[in-house]
């Protein structure tokens, strides 16, 4: 667990960075700190491992004071990803990753094995393990600053804006990627981001801060999308709230499908609209439109539309729906196997029913 | 022009070379290893910056000549005293290496400095793992410049007497003799071309990272 009591910088001409923060990390979850330019959201990150001293106020980690703290045993028992990655570019991808493993003293053998590893779990091919920094694209040495951020295997992470220097696209893969892994390790995480996005993506609990490093509201990101505490915050999380908070709610198990009776393929299709296609398993292949196909072949199907599990978000539900074919969407269950489909109205009315 | 002079003074000659050569790469490395922590400072500290790559900038513009006959005075050697020269020289190459170790320092990323910060590499850590070895191509740039200008400032040796290559000058000029003089010019360019290549490999193999035919 991190916290923050009544937590201030403020710099020799005055400024005040961060003012009075409270926040608390539970162990094994993540905290975003976002805000615009100039909130003090590095800041605080730098003070948890003493980047930077704090005024006033106490940041515990586990309970001990980081004040009471040497700096370098705290910094080596806190993983430190920054924007750029800022790898070494005299060493190698794996000698990256094994650096401080090696300068507390670890065996060469063993903490190249381990480094490789972390390699593997961060998704970096292996191939790229024996090449310099500057032979990776700017994802591929993001990879390797998360893999090297392990490498002691500590408790706390400090992320800098981690994921903001690479094109979105790589970054969505980034991001996915660090929620699969970060399931896995359950590391305690603080990161700073200026994308409200990324923080409502990534982050279990969103701090949001204003300028002069006021706490402007913390919360869970569906908190922050259907509650914000004033204007600020909701200019901040911005437009399509109600559409995005969908993407944290679910619909309940008992949510009612339509019927639809599948064909399978190279089976003569009698309805006029549109109809599913599954394979001998029941599994879904796509659709069909009865309206101008007379058989469901490899010719007339229709393999655009998503079919998603009832556990999706109600977010994806209802954007499968409204994009699938006659405005539904193919429902599967747990094994994959096609079960009813869905209408956007019955979404909404579900989440309505929810709210209620 | 009587190239028979070269074969019967061939001995001399070469006792001549060898001093030129630890005259030259004594001092260089003293330099080196005195420019470092003096780089350092200035790189790390805005004020002695100033102080120290200006005062470095001040000494080289002391003619060599005035100083190897002060060196005496001051450090109470006799005048025939090699370490006057290796003293004189070394101060040169501090003079030239701290603003190129400082230059060096700061050609290091901002990033991998800050990471290596925060990851909880000590002060001095950083500077050998790191700052250093990321440095070593601005350092050796540097330090090619130094030691080819050291070949050349030693044969003002000549004129204290302290023997190497310049000596050859000194000869040539009482002798009125032409071929010690283009002796002695010959063989200090080709010990300053080879000071210059082995640097370059040394460069080489200190930056494997460098490379651009380290294999993708």
């Amino acid at each position: 667990m991190i916290r923050f009591e009544s937590v201030s910088k403020v710099y020799d001409d005055g400024t005040t960075a961060v003012d009075n923060l409270n926040l608390e990390v539970p162990t094994g979850s993540l905290l975003a700190l976002v805000g615009p330019s100039g909130c003090g959201k590095t800041t605080s990150l730098r003070m948890i491992n003493r980047l930077i001293d704090a005024t006033s106020g106490t940041i515990t980690l586990d309970g001990v004071d980081v004040s009471s703290t040497d700096r370098v045993g705290l910094r080596r028992k806190i993983g430190y990803v920054i924007q750029h990655a800022g790898l070494f570019p005299h060493r190698t991808v794996v000698d990256n990753v094994a650096a401080l493993p090696r300068l507390l003293g670890g065996d060469r053998k063993k903490t190249r094995a381990r480094a490789l590893e972390l390699l593997e779990l961060v998704g970096l091919d292996e191939r790229f393990a024996h090449r310099y920094p500057w032979q990776l694209s700017g994802g591929q040495q993001q990879r390797v600053g998360v893999a090297r951020a392990l490498a002691t295997d500590p408790p706390f992470l400090l992320m800098d804006e981690p994921f903001s220097a690479v094109d979105p696209i790589v970054r969505a893969q980034l991001q996915d990627e660090f929620l699969r892994l970060q399931g896995e390790i359950g590391k305690t995480i603080v990161m700073v981001t200026h994308d409200i996005d990324e923080a409502l993506k990534l982050g279990d609990q969103v701090a949001v801060l204003r300028t002069g490093g006021v706490l402007a509201q913390f919360g869970t990101p569906l908190e922050l999308l259907t509650r914000p505490v004033d204007t600020f915050v909701a200019d901040f999380v911005g437009g399509a709230r109600g559409y995005r908070a969908l993407g944290f709610e679910q619909l309940s198990e008992e949510t009612a499908l339509t019927p639809h009776t599948p064909v399978k393929l190279d089976e003569r299709v009698s309805d006029r609209g549109w109809v599913v296609v599954v394979d001998d398993k029941g599994r879904p292949l796509g659709w069909v439109d009865g309206g101008n196909a007379r058989d469901a072949s490899a010719a007339t199907l229709h393999t655009t539309s998503r079919f998603l599990p009832l556990t999706a978000s109600a977010r994806e539900l209802l954007d499968g729906a409204l994009a699938g074919p006659g405005g539904t969407l193919g429902i599967v269950d747990a094994d994959g196997v096609f079960v009813g489909v869905l209408s956007a109205s019955s979404v909404v009315e579900a989440v309505q029913g929810a709210a209620a | 022009m009587n190239i028979d002079w070269i074969w019967a003074n061939l001995q001399p000659i070469g006792a001549l070379f060898l001093n030129h050569i630890w005259l030259t790469v004594v001092p260089t490395v003293i330099g080196l290893v005195i420019a470092i922590p003096l780089g350092w400072w200035a790189h790390r500290s805005r004020r002695g910056g100033v102080v120290i790559i200006g005062a470095a900038g001040l000494l080289y513009t002391i003619p060599s000549l005035a100083l190897f006959i002060l060196l005496p005075a001051i450090l109470g050697t006799r005048i025939l005293d090699p370490l006057n020269i290796v003293i004189a020289l070394t101060v040169y190459t501090v003079a030239l290496l701290v603003r190129v170790v400082s230059d060096g320092l700061g050609s290091v990323p901002h990033d991998t400095v800050a990471a290596a910060e925060a990851m909880g590499y000590r002060g001095w850590q950083r500077l050998l793992l790191v700052e250093l070895p990321v440095a070593v191509p601005v350092i050796i740039a540097g330090l090619r410049v130094a030691i080819v200008s050291n070949v050349s400032i030693v044969t003002m040796a000549a004129l204290i007497g302290i023997p190497q290559l310049g000596t050859l000058f000194t000869q040539g000029f009482q002798l009125r003799l032409i071929v010690p003089l283009i002796t002695g010019i010959v063989l200090c360019v080709v010990l300053a071309v080879i000071f210059d290549q082995v640097l370059i490999r040394i460069g080489h193999v200190a930056s494997p990272w460098r490379r651009r035919d380290v294999p993708a």
